[in-house]
Order: structure tokens, then sequence, then C-alpha cells
């Protein structure tokens, strides 16, 4: 029988990790504070939350890959998160393309092309009636 | 039949060490047990109750739909019953069915493992399922719900009737439908025995792993959305409601991010007992075995690109509307795959037409039927006009219920002798089958007809135009309800004081087969070495696939 | 290596499976099947965070600014660091040094602590405040966006929150058990998925401090 301690060995035992855990922390410390720091600056359009989403990203991939060890684990469990991640792009992908390219009236009052906002605890209908939702019924 | 113990029953086939009876046969070594085999027994006894359950209901709901007017129960009722009916049909019985039922059973057999990869885990899931159902049934029975299975927010945050319970009900369903599903990936992967390669592995694990990543993948959103609706219901914070910035068409995205898949969680499984079913009936291996296989998993995939097509008329944008039109068509593309291939394997092959062979056949009318029907649905245009109308009942009825029912009924027959050790009386079974194939045309193609004309669903009262094609809908309920009677009548018996079947009655190779019926609780006496893949009709006897000298199995 | 009051690894093996080498990557392939559950689980908050991110983008914003930012910076440097604690434990456990993994371990949960009692503060203001979510909200901004956030600020934060309690506790039960020899240089499986999860938590909050505090 193969020795119970292979797998453990091969994938993880064969070096200590404590320096490259080390160096996964101070980049990720860094890269906190990198991002506080950016957003201080207020860059418009956008683009703020986007690099902030680009450097959580890169956070992120860097604790998957070291704290979690899949930079030396088996195919399968990469396949797993990659898989999950197409999901994850799926459904914040999809879902918010229907409200960027919907017919603007049909997108909740309050928000921008749409009706403005009513009183706070009126649910009946609105004054007039989205053109996207007459063909129902 | 033989009344004399175990010498008897091993010379008729019976295996006498079977795990019905071995450790032990009280109750409490069933509610304890860590094996797969008596978990989806359990699984198998539990949705069938629901079946019956949701059976019952449908039945209701067709006597009420007998005459245009009121006939047996109010509007409000009415609203409750098509809405209990959704969820026991959808959750308690086609999701679970034949994944967690005969998956259960079968997956470990198929691959030559003793257990799935976490068994404990896997009896958790059974208990969750049972718990689960408990209080969606506690909230059915204390006031019930009134939305449709949909749960359509904005009425489903404000109505009265007891949502919340069936809602958490249902969450707790899906950690089931998870565990379940993670459980069998991990064992595909990790279990399979020596030389069963993935390209060995019998089509319906295939079809099952398809499943169980569709499980795990999109479960978690459903429950997510649940809970908010829950949370909506209860306090009423307005992340759904339009009177407070909310988007209810956001609601129906998430929604059925979850439940368009899981029409694939329903019919995959289907799909994978046929692929087994068309093989052992007409003694041919399967053509285009890679192709059966990998199909599965593109239909898990695509399955996930389409769920728009739900939200046509609900204010969603053209053009992402029409994204998931085009790809809803794709699904299409995959099961044709699949419908020629099984067809292609009918082809010259010796077809003994037995009762789960009268169900594949059931099965693949209803699929390529209510498939092509779904095609025309996923047309924006066409859906506008079928949208909300007994077309769309039709369509999924025939789809998932017809499909899902077929297979779930071929499976019952086609492993009973495997599950039992007993065979099913053959001429009830063909009778039986005819009656449930029929009646279910009878049922629902009336229902496309009213649908096209124009009569909208969920109500309980039509104009008088409508009345003889409902009339004649009910009627062919009747005759299947009466067919599936007529199974559970001969099921039971046979249980009690069927025949034996012997190891192996069909003469079939797939790799279930290989061990005795019923089989041991360790599944094999030596751990199975395969050299070949499955469904080999072609070679002139199974092969060896038990090495000369085995080791013993436990040690 | 392996220290010799720990078990022996063969009975570890559970009976179904072949050896111990197939059972560590069952366990493995499992927690990260049950991971990406996870992922999934939150994705359907983000994505409603995306809707209304984008529909209300100006209110947002300004809900955002409302926020002690300085709580969620340090609250990411804790869990952060939390983690990487919890990297340190794993790495004790892999030499058999089941003690130093308690320590490392329970260090983690003390910074889980923290994590929950900044968290106590902010909550406690949003309440004095009343930003609250959806109706509820009783605060001074206007925009129709800004009670939406609020409800996807309580409901990412507070689901964030359960699944830190509970990574605290599984991080205490697997390091006290840990720390009483129950695993050994060569099995320790279970350390790694306690910390897996953990890991996990840490990366949602990743990306929430960008999402809530930095828009």
């Amino acid at each position: 029988m193969a020795d119970p301690g292979a797998v453990a060995r091969n994938e993880q035992e064969h070096v200590s990790h404590v320096a490259r855990y080390a160096v996964v922390w101070a980049a990720l410390l860094a890269f906190t504070i990198l991002t506080w720091a950016l957003s201080r600056l207020h860059i418009g359009g956008g683009w703020g939350l986007a690099v902030a989403l680009v450097i959580a990203a890169t956070k992120g991939t860097l604790v998957v890959l070291f704290f979690m060890h899949l930079w030396d684990q088996r195919g399968a469990n990469r396949i797993v998160i990659l898989t999950s991640l197409v999901f994850v792009a799926l459904l914040i992908g999809l879902t918010l393309s229907d409200n960027a390219t919907r017919f603007k009236l049909a997108n909740p009052p309050g928000s921008e092309g749409a009706l403005p906002a009513g009183p706070t605890d009126y649910g009946g209908p609105p004054a007039v009636p989205p053109r996207g939702r007459t063909v129902e019924n | 039949m033989n009344p004399s113990p175990h010498e008897g029953e091993l010379a008729l086939g019976y295996n006498p060490r079977n795990y019905l009876n071995t450790p032990a046969t009280g109750l409490m070594s069933w509610l304890n047990t860590r094996d797969h085999k008596r978990i989806g027994v359990m699984f198998l006894i539990g949705t069938s109750a629901s079946l019956i359950l949701g059976g019952i209901f449908a039945l209701l709901i067709r006597i009420e739909l007998l005459t245009p007017g009121p006939t047996i129960v109010d509007a409000m009722t009415y609203n409750r019953l098509f809405t209990l009916h959704g969820i026991v049909m959808i959750f308690l019985f086609m999701i679970p069915a034949i994944p967690s039922g005969f998956g259960n059973f079968l997956l470990p057999l198929m691959l030559g493992a003793k257990d799935v990869a976490f068994p404990r885990l896997n009896l958790l899931s059974f208990y969750l399922y049972l718990a689960g159902a408990a209080v969606a049934l506690w909230g059915m029975i204390h006031g019930g719900a009134d939305t449709g299975w949909t749960f359509y927010t904005p009425y489903s945050t404000t109505t009265v009737t007891k949502i919340v319970p069936i809602l958490l009900g249902i969450f707790i369903l899906g950690f089931s439908s998870i565990l379940t599903g993670l459980n069998f990936i991990v064992t595909t992967h990790t279990m399979r025995a020596p030389g069963m390669t993935w390209t060995r592995m019998p089509l319906f694990v295939w079809s099952i792993y398809a499943t169980s990543v569709i499980q795990v993948l999109a479960t978690p959103v459903l429950g997510m959305t649940l809970l908010l609706v829950s949370i909506e219901h209860a306090f009423g914070w307005g992340i759904f409601d339009p009177a407070r910035g909310g988007d209810p068409v956001l609601f129906q995205h998430f929604f059925w991010f979850y439940s368009h898949p899981a029409v694939y969680i329903m019919v995959l499984p289907a799909m994978a007992v046929i692929s087994e079913v068309v093989c052992a009936f007409s003694r041919k291996n399967i053509f285009g075995y890679k192709a059966v296989a990998y199909s599965s998993l593109g239909i898990a995939f695509v399955g996930f690109f389409t769920w728009g097509h739900h939200l046509f008329t609900s204010g969603q944008s053209p053009l992402t509307g029409g994204i998931f039109g085009v790809l809803s068509m794709f699904v299409g593309i995959f099961t044709a795959i699949k419908v020629f291939n099984w067809t292609a394997t009918l082809y010259k092959g010796s077809i003994s037409f037995k009762t789960p062979f009268a169900y594949f056949v059931g099965f693949l009318f209803f699929l390529v039927f209510g498939g092509m029907t779904g095609i025309a649905l996923a047309t924006m245009s066409l859906d506008v006009h079928w949208q909300d109308t007994y077309f769309v009942v039709a369509h999924f009825h025939f789809i998932m219920v017809g499909a899902t029912m077929m297979a779930f009924l071929a499976a019952l027959h086609y492993w009973l002798p495997k599950i039992s050790g007993k065979m099913y009386p053959e001429g009830w079974g063909l009778v039986a089958a005819v009656m449930v194939i029929l009646g279910f045309n009878f049922t629902f193609i009336p229902q496309f007809l009213l649908g096209n004309e124009g009569m909208p669903r969920r109500y309980y009262s039509y104009p008088e135009r409508f009345w003889p094609l409902n009339v004649a809908s009910t009627a062919g309920a009747s005759v299947l309800a009466l067919g599936l009677l007529i199974v559970l009548i001969y099921t039971v018996v046979t249980l009690k004081w069927g025949p034996v079947a012997g190891p192996n009655p069909w003469h079939s190779r797939g790799f279930e087969w290989d061990t005795p019926s019923p089989p041991p609780p360790e599944n094999y006496e030596t751990t199975p070495v395969y050299t070949h893949g499955p469904h080999e009709y072609d070679q002139d006897a199974a092969p060896a696939r038990v090495p000369p000298a085995p080791e013993p199995r436990h040690v | 290596m392996s220290d010799a009051t720990a078990p022996p690894a063969a009975s570890y093996l559970a009976h179904h499976f072949e050896s111990l080498e197939k059972q560590t990557h069952a366990a493995r392939l499992g927690m990260w099947l049950f991971l990406a559950t996870e992922v999934l689980l939150f994705t359907a908050l983000f994505a409603a965070y995306s809707v209304y991110r984008y529909l209300f983008a100006a209110d947002f914003a300004e809900a955002s600014r409302h926020l002690q930012t300085w709580i969620g910076l340090v609250n990411t440097i804790v869990l952060v660091t939390s983690s990487f604690t919890v990297a340190l434990g794993l790495d004790r456990a892999t030499k058999g040094d089941g003690k130093g993994a308690r320590a490392f371990f329970l260090l983690s949960v003390a910074m889980g602590a923290l994590f929950l009692f900044f968290k106590y503060v902010e909550y406690a203001h949003h309440f004095h405040t009343g930003e609250l979510p959806g109706r509820y909200y009783t605060g001074d901004l206007g925009g129709p966006g800004v009670p939406m956030f609020f409800v996807l600020y309580f409901l990412i934060t507070g689901l964030h929150g359960i699944h830190v309690i509970v990574g605290m506790t599984v991080l205490s039960v697997i390091g006290l058990r840990a720390g009483k020899g129950a695993y050994s240089s060569a099995y320790h499986v279970p350390v790694e998925l306690a910390g897996l999860y953990w890991h996990l938590v840490d990366i949602i909050w990743i990306f929430v401090f960008p999402l809530i505090y930095l828009i």
C-alpha cells in the first residue's frame, strides 16, 4: 500500500511555506493600503470602482493560490473554483446587461431615466404605465 | 414462492446476504444507515409518497376545471392547490427522485465503489429532505401559499398566506440537493474502481454527474433568493419592491437562474436512465458513447445561459431577451444529439418490448414534442402570444413531467429486480405503461390547444368555449391516475409476493448487474477491475471483470 | 517528523476508501465544491448590489461616503492578518506540531472576535443614526437609492458576519482538537479544511471592502 502521507508531502510539505506566507501577507496589506489610498483620490467615471475591483481580485487570487494552496493542488480543485467564477460572471453579467439595456421606464422608479420616486409608502401603479409591461396579460 | 431459507433462495438467484437484511433489518438500522443503497431506497419511498400527494392535488385541480364555473373549490383554495401541486411535484418529487433515489442506489454500484465518498453526508442529505418536506408541509397545512411555485414578487412578499415556512422548507430541501450533488461529484472523481476510466463510465454516471454540477452551482442562488423573499415578506425592506426602488424583475432573474437549470436537474437524470434502458432492451452498444456523454455536460453548461426566456414579457430588455432566446435554442442541439444517438442505437438492435422499453418510447415522444414546443416558446415574438397560457403549462409538463415520469417509471421497472430481487408482472406493467402514456397525452395535448386559443393559466374558471377540451384533459388525467395506481399496487405486491428475478433478468451488460441481486452490503464481494467500457453487447459474453486471485475486500 | 502521540495513519482511513491518498483528495475536492456553493450564495447578493449600484450610482456613492471607512480598513487588515495566522497554523500542523497549530488558530479566532467587535461598533452607530434598511431608514440622506444601499449593506455584511462566527467556531474546535494531538504530520486534513473555510471568509471580505466602503 502506498505511503499514506505521500500526497500531503508531495503537495505541501517538501518545502516550508512560512516565507511564502509572509510575502503574501505583506502583499495583501500593501494592496489594502493602496486601494484605500486610491479611493481617497476619487477617480471619476466608474474607474475608481474598476481599479478597486482589480486590486480586490488580485488579493483574492493571492489568497486562493498561496494561502489555500491551489498553486500546489490537483486539477479538479482548480476547475471547481474556475467554474464557479464563470457562473458568478454569468449571473452578474447577464442580469446587469438587462438593466443596462432595458427600456428605461421599466427600471425602478427613482433610477436614471425612469419615473421619479413616489411617496415611500405608496404601492399603487405609477401614473404612466411603462410600455414594456403592457404586453403582459 | 420458496419459503425455505437461504439455500433455496440462492438456487433461484436471490442473494441471501443482501443489503436489505445485513447487518440488521430493524427500523433503527435503516434510520442510522450509511449504506448508499438503503439511503437511495428511503429517498425512493419519500419521493414516491410525494408523487402521490402531488398527484392528488393535480386531480383536484382537474376536477375543479371540469366545468367552466366553480366546481368543487373556491378561487383561493384553487390558488393554493396549484401552488402546492407545483411545489410538491418539483421540489419533493422531480428534483430528488432520480438523482437522490436511483442515483444513490446505482452510482457507487456502477463505479465499482463500496459507497459514496461521504456516507454520513449522504444520510444528512436524506434527513434534510425529510426536514424540508416537514417544514413545507407544515406551512401547507397551516394556510398554504397562493403564489404559484414561482413565488413572483411583489405578490409573494405581500400575500397573507403562510409563505415563509414554505420558503424555508424549500431552502432546506435545497441543501439536501446540494449535499447529494457534492457527494456524487466527489464520488465520481475519487471512488472509481481500478480500470474505470472516465470514458468507461456508464452513461448514467455521466448524466448524474452533469446534474450534480447544476445542483451544486445553482441551488445556492435559489436559497439566497428565497431568503430574500422571506426577509421581504417579514420586514418589508423593499429589495424587490418598486415602491422602494426595488426591481421585481431582479427576483425573476435570480429565481430562474436556479429554476431554469433545475429543469435540467429533472431531465438530465431522466436521460441518464434512458441511456441505460435503450442499450439493455435493444441489446446493442450505445451509438456514439462520447457524444451522449459530453452532450450531458453541454446541456448542463448551456442550461445556465437560458434563464431569461422566462422574462420575455416581464419588462426585460429586448436585447437581453434576444440573447437569451438564441442561447435557449442551443439546448435543442445537445438534446437532439442524444435523441439521434438513442434512435440510432435502436437501429438493427434486437428489441425486447418490455415495460421499461415502453416507457422509453413514451419518453422519446414527450421529450421531442415538448422540446420542439420549447424551441417555439424560446422565440420572443411567439412567446408574447403564449405567455402565461395553457400552452406553456402543457409544454413544461411534457418536457419536465413527461420525460421525468417516464424515466422514473422505466427506472423503477428496470431496476426493481436489482433493488428488491423480485420481478414485477410484465403483463400488468405493459397495461399500466400504455395507460400512463396515453393518459398523459390526453391530459396535455388538449392543453396545448387551449393555450393556443388563449386560455390563461392559474384561473379556476373559464369561458364556456374552452369547456370540451377541459373535459378531455380531465378524462386523460383520470386514465393517467389509474395507470399510476396500477403501478403502485403491483409494485407493492411484487415487493411482498413477487417471484424471484434472478441476478440479471434482462441479461443486461450494465456494470450494476455484475453483482448479485439484491446487492450485498459492500456492493461487490471483491473489488472489480474494469477492462472495457459499458454496454458492450457486441462481445459474446460478459468478460471477466474480477481478477482471478482477488484480495479479500475487508481486511 | 511525526510525533509519537498521534494515532497511526491507518486509523484515519474510512472503510470505503482504497487509500488515504484518495480519501484526502476526496475531502479536499468536497471542500472546494462546498466553497463554490458559498461563493454562489454570496453571488446573488453581489448581483443585486451590482444592479442597484448601476441604477442608483450617485446615491450609493453618497451613502458609502457616510460610512466610517477606517473601520472597514482596520477590519480588512485584521481579517487578512488572521488568514495569515491560519496559514501559519496549517504549516505547524504539517510539521506535526498540534500545539503550535492550536496557538495560531486561537490567535485567528481572537482576530475574528476583534473583527466582530468593530462590526458591532459600526452597527451600533447605524442604529443610532437611523441608517437602517428600506422603510426603516431615517437618516439624513435623501436619494431613493440610499435605503436600498443599506438593505444590501446589512444583507452582505450580516451574511458575512454569520460566516465569521461559523468560521471562528470551526477554527476553535479544530484548533483544540489539534492541540490534543488528534492529527499528525501524515494526516491533518481537518486542519486544512478549516483553514480553507476561513480563507474564503477572508476573500469575501476582500471584495466587500471596496464595494461597500470605497465607491
